[in-house]
């Protein structure tokens, strides 16, 4: 499906361009998985994600600071940033501790708001819209 | 400043970067040199000296004690939470609670900055800008590395990677293990079990030296060799463009797509210890007193 192999293309492009991400995710809003790119348990990743992603948005709301950009989870090991991708699905990254993060900001954005074009379009074709 | 310097040559660190740093040197500067470029970075000095290295490209010298397991992750978090409340840094409060010795802290932060070092005069320099301040880098080289020493090892270090036989690139190849390398019940030793676990066709050489907490340079030559053994493969490339654009302008340096001949015996280097899993004593002949205070490490784990 040309949907998909633009996804992984586009994940692998960004893993490509930021030094440092060690792997990525897409999945919907309910949890669930769309594309891959990791060693992690996808399943468990795509659940964590979107419940992740459901909190950082309350949580930026509750203290009025706009709207959420990314939730990043650092620990001693590594980053994990997670991408509302829409209103139906979220982006997850993995990366190691020299995760460029300056390049990662700059890069995110224009990746997230293509990979959003790429579900727009193949969810309409899905629904027969065209 | 005494050290001797090849003549530049292409293969060697960007012009751009060996002038800044050579700048900063002469200026006595107290400060930072900020690298762009990929990886690029961020070179802190003090007195003309270099104190500190710090680049995606390269593990950090916290990255190297923990993930290689010198330090334990509890007794770094105490160290930290120690050091940061006195307002110092974490370095001394590290000797001073006896989880490394100071003349092995030093060689450590000594191969951290030279690697570092290393990656960046291998990557893409788009701008070198300095910045007199006080710097606040976690680590502090002491004394200050030449900047001539500096540059020195790492055009060395690249004329060693570039005339291998089996070529990798640290920041570009994504390896994978050979069909056939791993075998149930068999140990290959000598790190290179773990290369073989990390080498998953997504890792490139930078990438498994922050999950062994060793230097690039050091991974890059432990892969080198078990790729010319027939033990890895290139699984992939990293499309990085603007690294290709800085490699096209370089001499060619061709990737080999299948394995060779096994390649010829490493050169031996005064000092130069074979096979240590995550010592860099290639890192030049003034360091083998300080690296013989690294603690050994014995296979696996």
């Amino acid at each position: 499906m040309v949907a998909e192999d633009g996804l992984l293309a586009e994940m692998h492009a960004l893993r490509d361009r930021v030094t440092g991400i060690t792997g990525s995710a897409l999945a919907s809003r309910d949890g669930l998985i769309i594309k891959a790119d990791t060693e992690i348990n996808q399943d468990n990743l795509a659940a964590l994600a979107a419940t992740s992603l459901g909190l950082a948005q309350r949580m930026a709301r509750e203290v009025g600071q706009g709207a959420l950009r990314e939730a990043v989870t650092r620990s001693s090991g590594g980053y994990v940033a997670i991408y509302a991708v829409g209103s139906t699905a979220v982006l997850i990254l993995t990366g190691d501790e020299g995760l460029n993060i300056a390049r990662l900001h700059r890069e995110s954005r224009a990746a997230v708001d293509r990979i959003e074009t790429m579900l727009a379009g193949a969810s309409a074709v899905q629904t027969g819209s065209r | 400043m005494g050290t001797q310097e090849p003549a530049d040559d292409a293969s060697g660190p960007p012009p751009s970067l060996r002038q800044a740093l050579k700048d900063c040197a002469a200026a006595g500067l107290s400060g930072v040199l900020e690298v762009t470029g990929e990886p690029g970075g961020t070179i802190c000095f003090s007195g003309g000296g270099v104190v500190a290295v710090e680049t995606p490209g390269a593990p950090s010298t916290e990255v190297i004690l923990l993930r290689s397991g010198r330090i334990a992750e509890a007794d770094w978090a105490a160290a930290f939470a120690a050091a940061s409340a006195g307002g110092y840094a974490i370095g001394p409060e590290l000797v001073i609670r006896g989880l490394i010795g100071a003349g092995e802290l030093e060689a450590v932060l000594r191969v951290a900055v030279a690697d570092a070092m290393f990656v960046l005069s291998g990557g893409l320099v788009e701008e070198c800008r300095a910045e007199p301040g006080t710097v606040d880098s976690q680590f502090a080289l002491e004394p200050p590395a030449e900047v001539g020493w500096l540059l020195a090892e790492a055009s060395r270090r690249m004329r060693v990677l570039a005339s291998s036989r089996a070529l990798v690139e640290h920041d570009r190849d994504r390896m994978a293990a050979a069909p056939g390398a791993v075998q149930p019940g068999v140990l290959l030793g000598q790190g290179q079990d773990e290369i073989l676990a990390l080498a998953n066709g997504r890792r490139t050489a930078r990438d498994m030296a922050f999950a062994l907490g060793q230097g690039v340079y050091a991974t890059t030559l432990q892969l080198v060799r078990m790729y010319g053994a027939g033990l890895l493969v290139t699984a992939s490339q990293r499309a990085v463009t603007l690294a290709e654009q800085a490699q096209a302008s370089r001499p060619a340096a061709v990737p080999v797509s299948e394995p060779e001949a096994p390649s010829p015996l490493p050169r031996r280097h005064k000092g130069r210890a074979q096979h240590r899993r995550e010592s860099d004593s290639d890192a030049g002949a003034d360091l083998p007193s300080l690296l013989r205070l690294l603690r050994p490490r014995s296979g696996g784990e």
